[in-house]
């Protein structure tokens, strides 16, 4: 068996085993989201119940509530921006246990949510655990900016 | 004036073909008069590309609102600095500055190789100067940064630039970044020009290793600054999110630090000619990568630049066109430059080297991977799937760990075949302090101790302490002859071998910042909402929200709270977060205070004052933070132990 024979073998033992490590260790991790529009998460949120998701939209005008007390914050996010033209369809609310919300958060912000739906009372909820915030900006500088809780 | 840029850019794209035309004749014809033509040529489109930068600046200088560029990124009331720095701040003005620098890099290669590497240059230009025509097209055609607004829609005031942006550290480390991407056009086009030649000996890489450390060590710095960035910045406690924009600088690094430590199995063993080249192939392409990536907007990320499908579908075709041709090149080659040695033992420096290649790959891959997994899940699923920060890690871990170990044992075991008695005898004392050590970590942190960190702190006192031992010994060696004390001994070292003991400096800098991160284990978070005069405890630390006041500036607004910070009852001073509403851009920002030491970094942002007059805090308590910027520092001095020139070191080089 020549060296790189050995080598051959001996890389291949090793990139094996990183690669079963790498897989077995994924699951620990809440690595995977699945990445849609409010519209096409709406129309097939049983596949994903209980999975972690997400989904961007909009939030809608003067929806913001910070509740101090239970340390959420409760809003509403709809398909398109609210002062555009059009159908902005029916929106979801999503609850963010926290209170951390990113600076660019705001009303008409264009934000991507991720957690689960849960039902809730009056309708399912989504329940969110992290939200990134865009900023709707005039030219090209688009900053996006994060929470996580 | 803003037509002088328009004008001096076209000129330089006429100039650069011409110039690239002579160098492929006098490459494939051998004559070096044409060789010299376009070499001259290189001095002119540097030249007329310069002047296009130069009428940037005075444009946003003097406020020259006719201009789309000026008027989107800059606005009269920022200082003079800010308006400057403006020019990498969007997408056509850091073309701009991109194809600056790649020219700036092609007359530093051009001139100080007047006289060496003659049947190499009309090459190395050739592949500069083509690099240099995409650019100007670029910044000629689809991203003109010289393009006028309508006449009737002159502003008065411009946009301004993202508040997030106006920030001392983002003046340089663009300016950093870039330094070090474009840089790596060098060493590609030396080994392009070598396959092409045939002339494929010593000469190109002794060149392109000198041409590597440079912009890997400006790529390092930039990538450093861009964590400090985001640490005192963006408010989220971190330094680092494995964000698109972030592992698109880091992943040439990872193939370019590989090169860097496999090119002396080739000076030492003449070994891995073929891999060193796809390194650097690799290495430029992934540059080249990175850049699309992040300005084309395929995946999201902090970061983004205006997505226009001409730019995106024109800048992906000439990365994969440039790295086709390279990667055809070598195979086109792949004969001659198949090595005559091969590995005798697995227990050798050059084992070591490879092995260390392979993680430095591997890292690569997985980051490649999660980077990407949105436009992978796409092709293959349909559906674009995300990886959150948390896949990077799993793999990162135990690599950086392997990585860490190997540091310390590579130098240390002997080249082509080490025995037993040797390995043992240079083991013996790290080795008793990474044992030693990682017990002490293992009881001071008791039920907390955890596998990483007891690792990772094991190993890096290991490390540390091999480069002790290897500079004791050398430095006890030189005293022994009689001549020199340990100080002078020391400097001798460094002058003498400044390859070899460098880049210890740069090992010891890397560990610190490796030890560092792993910190982050221990870090922790609250939020906390409160009403004046309440206080909270964490870390050790307690802190007493005493008032809030309106923030009295010109530029922006909000409020700026006041908090008392004490460790036990000493009191430590008064931290000051800031929420800031920037009024010309509409744009929220939130300033984190930070109280720094070398054990842990206490980090409060100002979340929101409430309705009901309390205030909502963000405090995150991170250990040793500051060994991340403190091993910055010392892997920097490292690297410019090894880059600098010594008179005597050409004559070195000579005779290896």
């Amino acid at each position: 068996m020549t060296k790189g024979v050995q080598i051959a073998i001996g890389a291949t033992a090793i990139a094996g085993l990183l690669g079963w490590y790498g897989a077995t260790n994924l699951d620990a991790a809440p690595a995977f989201t699945y990445y849609k529009s409010l519209e096409e998460f709406r129309a097939n949120p049983d596949a994903r119940s209980g999975a972690r998701s997400r989904f961007h939209g909009y939030v809608a005008a003067n929806s913001i509530r910070r509740d101090v007390e239970a340390m959420q914050v409760r809003f509403l996010v709809q398909n398109a921006p609210p002062h555009a033209e059009g159908e902005s369809g029916v929106p979801i609310e999503v609850v963010l246990d926290s209170l951390e919300t990113p600076d660019l958060f705001k009303d008409g912000a264009e934000v991507v949510v991720e957690g689960q739906l849960v039902a809730g009372t009056a309708g399912p909820v989504f329940e969110a655990d992290k939200i990134l915030a865009k900023c709707p900006s005039k030219f090209e500088a688009t900053p996006i900016d994060s929470t996580e809780s | 004036m803003p037509d002088i840029g328009g004008y001096s850019i076209r000129f330089a794209l006429v100039i650069a073909l011409l110039g690239f035309g002579s160098a492929i004749y006098a490459g494939v014809q051998r004559r070096p008069e044409w060789t010299r033509v376009a070499e001259r040529s290189v001095w002119v489109v540097f030249a007329f590309v310069s002047i296009a930068m130069l009428v940037l600046f005075y444009a946003l200088a003097t406020f020259d609102y006719q201009l789309f560029y000026v008027a989107s990124h800059s606005a009269r009331s920022m200082p003079l600095h800010y308006r400057l720095a403006a020019l990498w701040g969007g997408q056509a003005g850091s073309l701009l500055l991109w194809l600056w620098m790649l020219l700036a890099y092609s007359v530093a290669s051009v001139w100080f190789n007047r006289a060496k590497n003659r049947t190499l240059m009309p090459w190395v230009v050739a592949v500069l100067l083509a690099n240099a025509i995409f650019f100007l097209i670029l910044v000629a055609f689809v991203t003109e940064p010289f393009e006028r607004l309508q006449p009737g829609d002159t502003l008065s005031d411009g946009n301004g630039l993202n508040p997030l942006l106006q920030h001392p550290v983002m003046m340089i480390h663009p300016l950093m970044l870039y330094t070090g991407l474009v840089g790596f056009a060098v060493p590609f086009a030396f080994a392009f020009a070598a396959l092409v030649t045939g002339e494929l000996g010593t000469n190109w890489f002794r060149t392109t290793r000198r041409w590597t450390l440079f912009p890997w060590l400006f790529l390092s710095i930039g990538i450093i600054l861009g964590g400090r960035w985001a640490y005192e910045v963006l408010g989220w406690g971190g330094y680092w999110a494995w964000d698109p924009v972030e592992n698109a600088s880091f992943m040439p690094w990872l193939p370019a630090t590989a090169f860097l430590h496999s090119v002396m199995i080739q000076e030492k063993r003449n070994m891995l000619k073929t891999w060193n080249l796809l390194l650097i192939g690799l290495t430029y392409t992934l540059c080249l990568f990175g850049t699309f990536l992040t300005r084309s907007g395929i995946v999201q990320s902090v970061h983004a630049f205006a997505q226009s499908p001409i730019f995106t579908s024109v800048f992906l075709g000439y990365v994969l066109f440039s790295a086709l041709v390279f990667f055809t090149a070598v195979a086109y080659r792949r004969k001659e430059i198949r090595s005559p040695n091969r590995i005798e033992s697995m227990v050798s420096r050059e084992a070591g080297f490879l092995l260390n290649n392979w993680v430095f790959i591997s890292l690569l891959v997985w980051i490649f991977t999660g980077t990407l997994f949105p436009v992978i899940s796409e092709i293959f699923q349909g559906e674009q799937i995300t990886v959150g920060p948390g896949f990077f890690p799993i793999m990162a871990g135990p690599l950086a760990l392997f990585l860490l170990f190997l540091t310390g044992v590579g130098p240390l075991i002997a080249w082509r075949r080490a025995s037993l008695a040797s390995v043992s005898k240079q083991f013996r004392w790290p080795g008793v302090v990474g044992l030693i050590a990682s017990l002490v970590v293992g009881f001071a942190l008791g039920e907390s101790a955890t596998y990483y960190p007891t690792m990772c702190w094991g190993l890096g006192a290991f490390v540390v302490a091999t480069i002790v031992q290897e500079y004791a010994l050398a430095i006890r060696a030189r005293v022994r002859k009689g001549e020199e004390n340990a100080l002078q001994a020391f400097t001798a070292l460094l002058r003498k071998n400044q390859q070899r003991y460098g880049g210890y400096i740069v090992h010891f800098g890397a560990v610190l910042i490796i030890v560092g991160m792993a910190g982050s284990v221990f870090d922790e978070e609250r939020l906390e909402n409160i009403q004046t005069g309440d206080q909270f405890e964490i870390g050790g630390y307690r802190l007493q929200y005493l008032t809030a006041n309106a923030i009295p500036m010109q530029h922006y607004g909000g409020a700026v709270a006041r908090l008392a910070l004490y460790r036990g009852e000493k009191p430590l001073g008064v931290m000051t977060p800031e929420k800031r509403m920037y009024w010309l851009e509409q744009q929220p920002a939130s300033i984190p205070s930070v109280h720094s030491s070398v054990i842990d970094d206490l980090y409060v942002t100002l979340t929101a004052i409430e309705a009901d007059g309390s205030a909502t805090f963000k405090v995150y308590c991170n250990p040793l933070v500051n060994w991340i910027w403190i091993g910055g520092y010392i892997f920097v001095l490292g690297s410019v132990v090894v880059i600098w020139p010594h008179p005597d070191r050409a004559r070195d080089s000579q005779d290896g």
